[in-house]
């Protein structure tokens, strides 16, 4: 059991990437009932922005330098691609049944992997990432490397953020309005098409930073790494109850955790030991969400709301 | 001169000036150096001629059409085999020595010497015969009868599945260290004399004095 | 509750969209100027796609330059080869559905590949019903000539048109186990591996060997190689006091496993077979990939005067992307194929027979030449007769295609 402690902060920062990813289901999903599945599309494009920016900096420059730019390159990215899917996908397709824009996102999603595929120099096959330089450190039994720690600054940094902004600002409390009844709160005076945007628009932003967060962690991107994360994320979203920023952070979390101490336990439980380890992570985090939405439908953070539809 | 051939009929005012230089002041300075190469013309031919013949020899000789080289002979690993030929004998338990047969063949190229025959653990040590080093020939394949002295029986590894000899070969390309991986047969028949040697349980008294 | 069902439908659908088109398969013909005469086609299946395409388009490429070599030298009178390829993406159902087209296709004759053993697994039987040769230049997997049973001492063969340059992990994974016991005076190892037919094959002949030898395993893990995050695992690893680590499956995975274990502070190398003799491995290991090892089948390439050669016209060829591990093996595969064709054009008085597939394996059993790894020949089950390999370490890390160096090499003569 000694080494909890570690399987606990790696499980954290898994699930800190889940988690960041799944703002953008939930938002999206909130605001105009849409699972976007092209999200996990816009997560492994801002993967690519960010690496451009390195690629185009001079050789050497210092990471301090790099890191922002790196950032702002991804954040670019995401946002445009997400904003410009709203703008000609999903907008045109506003009053279509449900399933319209649902088949769109899945081909969104396809398009943007075969163009990362087909155009972005050498992304056949996976494409090296800088490192943050430094040694790891040591805190007890658990160790941090240094990629990691931008993780651990940046996600609750963005979860505070969020949270002031939705309670706090305007067009926060505009969205908190169009998500309990567009109709009414387009009728109140608020801009329901640029609160719609707004929200793809942040979504993309905390995709674009996961991004660079995965990038740090795994030294590299490549075009396929959308497809699995973005179901990951989508899973955590509907295990804190989609539609709630908080669940969404909260489900992430939980799901990483959970996987991480199924990799590390799950051999050790008499009986189990073939339905352990890192392979069936997977399957005890799905089992996970399924007791979950048993005993409580809505998810961990959802509200039990009057179906609208 | 053209002076001589239509020249004036009497002579002009510096006429018998210019015609009185002395021939020899004039030709005075030219006279020196031709003098020079005169006197030493033979050496001066001959070293010109050495040096346009040796040159002359040494472009030839270096444009030459040559045979192409002979590739260098192959690395030995690649030219010899070792097969494993049975005939392992049957130790008794406590025996600290058994041997067996193998076969090395070279297939092409100039002789290889085999150096050295040894295997991979500390277990066990290798002596062959003939000694090492001797030579393996293209077309005469030779066998060698390889005895195997037992050091410590509790670290023998009794049914490894893959053991080989690691064989020390040399030639004039190359020497290597090449592990030889002698087949399922010779990993059955080594395992079988491991075990009547150093049966299982005789671990605990297993050091050898 | 409408909602809620919507979104489960939506999620199983999407699921099995996304996985569908995971498998699709894209191939590019290339077309070349056809010389007169016949037309052979051999066909190329191979990643070209994906994580694993580095390793895929060495092998398209040097197939194509046997082609293209065969049709300079006018190796066999009157016959032109050409090569078409397609893209398995490591997919056993892609690479099925490219065994079928390439079957429906007449023109062709032959074919290389795949690299995976699983994907093998799934054309095997396909192109043996339709006596359509296939050698393999890099599935490693027994069973696939041996039989199920091969482990048992019961060899059988299963498939008469299946053939390999490659060496099989019946020796990869021992060898790796003997260097790793006996000479790096490795004791405990912890076993991870991907669950692919590879990948859990190579770790169990190798576990199996480690432990006959006297070693001890700390551990085991399988993982899902598609996932990059291997914190959980790096953090037993680092836990169970094992000095070196195997890993049976590919590079895409053990290039990031290698670099988290070693972050996480378990400073022992890690141990793979041919899947991670890739520079791409060095790349994604970066420098903490130093140390590593690999086993490989062949020998090292600079010791082989006809590789050179190899070497020399690929570079000459123009191919963009590198031969990587199995270039040598493939263009020995492809000629094995070209000589067969060679074999039963000349014994049919200059002309392709009818029944030439039939022939062609036929043929095959008996070819042998010099190719670029070696002699090129077959036994009785299909396996190359040449089985030699080597231990590569991680030497140096800041030029990834010269990182690898041979440090033990074998021969086997079972």
């Amino acid at each position: 059991m000694h080494e909890l402690p570690q399987q606990l902060v790696n499980g954290l920062l898994l699930g800190s990437m889940y988690g960041l990813i799944a703002i953008g289901y939930t938002m999206v999903y909130g605001i105009v009932q849409l699972i976007n599945f092209a999200h996990g599309e816009i997560f492994m494009v801002g993967g690519f922005g960010a690496l451009t920016v390195w690629l185009w900096l001079p050789g050497g420059t210092s990471m301090w330098l790099a890191l922002p730019l790196m950032l702002i390159g991804a954040v670019i990215v995401s946002t445009l691609i997400a904003v410009g899917a709203e703008r000609f996908a999903y907008r045109p397709l506003r009053g279509a049944p449900r399933l319209a824009p649902l088949i769109t996102a899945i081909g969104l999603s396809l398009a943007l992997q075969q163009a990362v595929w087909a155009w972005y120099p050498n992304a056949k096959s996976s494409r090296t990432f800088p490192e943050i330089p430094g040694g790891s450190i040591h805190i007890g039994s658990v160790t941090i490397q240094p990629g990691d720690i931008f993780l651990l600054i940046t996600a609750p940094i963005c979860m505070f953020a969020l949270g002031y902004f939705v309670m706090k600002t305007r067009v926060g409390r505009g969205m908190q309005a169009t998500a309990q009844d567009p109709d009414t709160a387009k009728l109140m005076g608020v801009n329901t098409d640029r609160v719609i945007v707004v929200a793809f628009a942040i979504g993309a932003a905390f995709a674009g930073i996961a991004a660079v967060a995965y990038g740090f962690r795994y030294g590299e991107v490549q075009f396929r790494m959308g497809f699995l994360w973005g179901l990951k994320a989508f899973t955590a979203a509907v295990l804190g109850g989609i539609g709630n920023i908080y669940g969404a952070m909260i489900g992430g979390l939980v799901l990483g955790v959970a996987e991480a101490l199924a990799t590390a336990y799950m051999n050790d439980i008499p009986g189990m030991s073939q339905l352990g380890g890192q392979s069936w992570a997977d399957v005890w985090a799905f089992v996970l969400l399924i007791v979950v939405l048993l005993v409580r439908p809505q998810g961990l953070l959802g509200e039990r709301v009057a179906d609208r539809a | 001169m053209g002076v001589n051939a239509i020249g004036p009929v009497e002579p002009g005012d510096n006429t018998y000036e210019t015609r009185s230089e002395p021939a020899d002041e004039i030709a005075a300075v030219p006279v020196r150096t031709s003098t020079l190469f005169i006197r030493h013309r033979r050496t001066a031919l001959a070293l010109a001629t050495t040096v346009i013949v040796g040159a002359a020899g040494l472009s030839l000789y270096l444009t030459r059409p040559r045979p192409p080289e002979p590739p260098p002979p192959l690395y030995p690993s690649q030219t010899v085999s070792v097969a494993y030929r049975g005939e392992m004998t049957h130790p008794r338990a406590g025996d600290r020595t058994f041997s067996f047969t193998v076969s090395l063949r070279q297939d092409s190229g100039p002789p290889v010497s085999v150096r050295r025959i040894a295997q991979p653990t500390t277990a066990l040590s290798v002596t062959a015969a003939p000694d090492t080093p001797f030579t393996v020939k293209t077309g005469s394949p030779r066998t060698a009868r390889i005895t195997m002295h037992i050091r410590e029986c509790g670290k023998v590894q009794r049914n490894a599945g893959l053991p080989f000899l690691v064989v020390t070969l040399r030639n004039t390309r190359a020497m290597q260290i090449q592990s030889f991986i002698l087949g399922s047969e010779y990993a059955k028949d080594l395992s079988g004399a491991l075990t009547a040697a150093c049966p299982p349980n005789t671990d605990v008294m297993s050091k050898t004095p | 509750m409408r909602q809620r069902s919507l979104i489960a439908i939506t999620a199983a659908l999407t699921a099995g969209a996304l996985t569908l088109t995971a498998c699709g398969s894209r191939d590019d013909k290339d077309k070349e100027d056809a010389g007169g005469g016949t037309t052979v086609v051999i066909g190329v299946d191979a990643p070209l796609t994906g994580d694993l395409s580095a390793l895929g388009l060495g092998i398209r490429n040097s197939v194509d330059l046997a082609a293209k070599q065969a049709n300079a030298k006018k190796y066999v009178d009157g016959i032109t080869f050409k090569i078409e390829s397609a893209d398995d993406q490591g997919q056993p159902a892609s690479g099925q559905t490219n065994a079928t087209k390439f079957v429906a296709n007449k023109d062709i004759l032959g074919a290389v590949g795949p690299l995976n053993s699983s994907v093998g697994e799934s054309m095997q039987k396909v192109f043996d019903d339709a006596k359509l040769v296939q050698v393999s230049p890099a599935n490693t997997n027994p069973a696939m000539t041996q039989g199920q049973d091969w482990n048992g001492g019961k060899k059988v063969r299963p498939y008469k048109a299946y053939f390999r340059t490659a060496t099989t992990d019946a020796i990869q994974g021992p060898f790796a186990a003997q260097y790793l016991y006996n000479e790096a005076k490795k004791k405990k190892v912890f076993v991870v591996d991907d669950k692919k037919t590879y990948g859990a094959g190579l770790a169990a002949t190798f576990k199996d060997e480690f432990t006959k030898l006297g070693g001890k395993v700390a551990g085991t893990e399988h993982v899902n190689p598609d996932t990059k995050d291997f914190g959980a695992v790096a953090t037993k690893i680092k836990n169970s006091d094992a000095d070196v680590v195997y890993y049976g499956g590919e590079y895409p995975a053990a290039g990031p496993l290698s670099k988290q274990m070693k972050k996480a502070g378990a400073k022992i190398p890690l141990v793979g077979g041919d899947g991670i003799y890739s520079a791409d491995f060095v790349k994604l290991a970066g420098k903490e990939g130093k140390g590593d090892y690999a086993t490989s089948v062949g020998q090292p390439v600079e010791e082989l005067p006809s590789a050179k050669e190899f070497i020399a016209n690929y570079k000459k060829a123009g191919y963009k992307e590198a031969y990587e591990a199995y270039g040598g093996y493939s263009y020995d595969s492809a000629w094995a194929i070209i000589e067969a064709v060679k074999k039963v054009v000349e014994d049919n008085d200059g002309k392709l027979p009818d029944d030439a597939r039939a022939k062609i394996v036929d043929a095959m059993q008996d070819v042998s030449f010099d190719g670029v790894t070696g002699k090129v020949s077959f036994d009785e089950y299909g396996d190359a007769t040449n089985k030699q390999l080597t231990v590569y370490q991680v030497k140096s890390t800041e030029d990834p295609t010269k990182g690898w160096k041979p440090v033990k090499s074998g021969t086997f003569t079972g």
